[in-house]
């Protein structure tokens, strides 16, 4: 793919490395096989199901019908409900890269002792599971929570932020900063402090030197963070439903009502190949955004 | 292999290490299998079943007094309904299911009898169904527990008490009506039995379910979710069980019970036996103990739903909480055979309908 942040290939490999390569690829077989395996299998079976027919008594009824793909394309609720998840997962990674990067570049270029406590602090939630997160924001969120209790003590007013884009968002946001720090430290860790230096030394401002040298060598890196980031938002679960609430509507929680409440396979694997096309095609295209001479 | 057995080489150690732990392996296993001979007698039920309270009280009244002594190794295949429901479906074709017993409500066992997934119940099976009362009696689910649908308020801020479905519709209550979203097939119900006395009427549901909506309810996603709003004071009324309402007043919080006049909708959810379930005879003997008298009991004085055999009186302050009203209430069994063949497009009108904008 176009965005590996680097490809370390030996140039000169003799016969011996060669034969070593065989080998480990010998190895490395029969792991391929089984995820490979495990990978297409569901998914043909999942492509199956979604051209079937559901009736509410017989429940999945064998067919060849479009009939469930062209119910999301021609509903404008199920286009909003895609509309509304593909919104919330770009301003999530929006919100993430914008507090990430600062975190990043600065935990990347600390000398301090302090560092590995530091890296401690940022993976520490990763270490709550995300629902019991979520259970966290909901007590600060709810009515009579804490952001209402101090906002009517201050303002006078009632701030209701449970079942909100701004609680999804936030939700989201939480889970996924992790990530995108790590990602993104990773990656300033491998650009040479050096060339900073000699940035300056030639006498580019600290802004300037970011931006003309860190930048550029950083971006490949930026989109890894972004689009894993991108990716966990559109398929989140528990934060839409337990901070949005029953009216808000993304596309994880509709694809498991109608798999789990209304017993709809053939609709529900419809909309989850619509999801993964969707944030396949997304992805592909955020690619775009790379200036090409920047790309890894 | 080395010859001295004081000092094994590496091949030799890894045999011996495998050899022990082979023995250990079946020193450890061999009280599970020789229990599993011991067991044989009645054999293993596997019950799929919520987790939670719900699970823990079949544990401590059906299964350890009642069937453990039988001989019965009972074992929890605890989750949702909704996976319970799918994983039978998608065994339908399998010669043997994996679980004897399965816990759904009323209108999924159904479902599943209209798929010809379960097997027929009478009381050559499970004797103790002569007792079960006579409306929620059918030969393919043994009713567990029940409860009617109610309104619900807070005494201290809503001195008058609705009375009626209609009354939730008072511009007053706007922004303080509440209830959790996985109901909402039920609110129409008892909308409908409002709007023209028949539950199963979604047209008048709908005209009343919109009118209800523009009363921007609260709406949550679990029911355990709507209980701590009528104590912050988020909502004053709402519709629920009557069993969740004896168990959030037992929780402290402050919520009473009004029938209404037009009727009560009823939830009935119990369980059932697949056809292709391993150990029949041992899933009637679970539903048999289900039904008897002191566990039914049992589970309405820590549930709060109502016994469905008819020789399980309640008494003390458990039968004062669940008392039906003198004149008695109209209750309604829902039309199963014709609310599973709409609620599927019903819950989409909702979601749809009540989305944001």
């Amino acid at each position: 793919m176009a965005l590996s942040v680097e490809s370390a290939r030996p140039r000169h490999a003799d016969a011996g490395e060669e034969g070593q390569g065989a080998a480990a690829s010998a190895f490395l077989a029969p792991a391929t096989f089984i995820v490979a395996l495990m990978l297409i299998a569901p998914l043909v079976l999942l492509a199956r199901f979604s051209v079937n027919r559901f009736d509410p008594t017989e429940l999945m009824i064998d067919a060849v019908t479009p009939a469930n793909f062209v119910r999301f394309f021609t509903d404008p609720f199920y286009v909003q409900v895609m509309r509304v998840t593909v919104s919330v997962a770009v301003m999530s990674t929006a919100l993430c890269l914008l507090f990430g990067l600062p975190i990043a570049y600065r935990l990347a270029r600390t000398q301090s002792r302090r560092k590995s406590m530091l890296m401690l602090l940022i993976i520490l939630p990763l270490f709550v599971g995300s629902t019991v997160r979520t259970v966290g924001w909901m007590i600060l969120f709810a009515h009579g929570g804490m952001v209402d209790v101090i906002a009517e003590r201050w303002l006078g007013a009632h701030v209701d932020l449970m079942y909100t884009t701004t609680a999804v968002v936030a939700g989201i946001v939480s889970i996924n900063l992790p990530f995108v720090i790590l990602t993104l430290q990773s990656v300033f860790e491998g650009i040479d402090a050096r060339l900073e230096e000699a940035a300056r030394g030639l006498g580019a401002a600290p802004g300037r030197a970011f931006r003309r040298i860190v930048w550029p060598l950083a971006l490949p890196g930026v989109m890894i963070a972004g689009i894993l980031c991108f990716i966990l938002a559109m398929n989140a679960y528990a934060t839409p439903y337990l901070l949005g609430g029953p009216r808000f509507q993304m596309m994880a929680p509709l694809i498991y009502y109608e798999f789990g409440s209304n017993n709809n396979w053939p609709f529900a694997a419809a909309l989850a190949f619509i999801l993964m096309g969707t944030t396949l095609l997304l992805t592909t295209l955020s690619n775009t955004l790379v200036p090409r001479r920047y790309r890894g | 292999m080395h010859d001295d057995p004081t000092e094994p080489g590496p091949t030799a150690r890894a045999t011996l290490r495998r050899r022990t732990l082979f023995a250990s392996a079946a020193i450890l296993a061999a009280p599970a299998i020789l229990g599993r001979a011991a067991r044989a007698a009645g054999g293993q039920i596997v019950v799929g079943t919520w987790a939670g309270d719900y699970g823990n009280l079949l544990k401590a009244n059906v299964e350890d007094p009642i069937l453990v002594p039988k001989g019965y190794e009972v074992i929890q295949d605890a989750g949702d309904e909704p996976p319970r429901i799918a994983k039978m479906i998608a065994q339908k074709r399998l010669p043997h299911g994996t679980v004897d017993v399965a816990c759904v409500q009323a209108v999924a066992a159904y479902q599943l009898n209209a798929l010809e997934l379960l097997e027929k119940l009478d009381e050559s099976k499970v004797p103790n169904l002569k007792n079960v009362r006579a409306e929620l009696r059918t030969d393919y689910f043994a009713p567990h527990i029940w409860s009617p649908q109610v309104l619900i308020y807070n005494p201290d801020r809503v001195p008058n008490p609705p009375t009626s479905f209609g009354d939730l519709l008072d511009p007053k209550y706007k922004g303080k009506i509440g209830f959790p979203d996985v109901n909402a097939f039920y609110v129409m119900m008892a909308a409908a039995l409002y709007g023209s006395g028949n539950a199963s009427d979604f047209d008048k549901a709908k005209e009343l379910a919109v009118k209800l909506n523009a009363q921007n309810p609260h709406l949550y996603p679990s029911t355990d979710q709507a209980g701590p709003p009528f104590k912050t004071g988020e909502i004053d009324v709402g519709v629920m069980w009557l069993a969740r309402v004896n168990m959030w007043q037992n929780a402290g919080i402050p919520v009473k019970a009004s029938f209404p006049k037009e009727g009560c909708i009823l939830y009935v959810s119990g369980m059932v036996v697949p056809k292709n379930a391993p150990n029949k005879e041992g899933a009637f003997a679970y539903l048999d103990a289900m039904l008897e008298p002191s566990a039914q009991q049992r589970f309405a004085e820590r549930m709060g739903y109502l016994p469905t055999v008819t020789n399980a009186p309640l008494t003390g302050k458990v039968g004062e909480q669940l008392a039906l009203p003198d004149p008695p209430p109209k209750l309604v069994v829902p039309d199963f055979a014709y609310t599973s063949k709409v609620m599927a497009d019903i819950q989409e009108w909702w979601k749809k309908t009540t989305a944001h904008d």
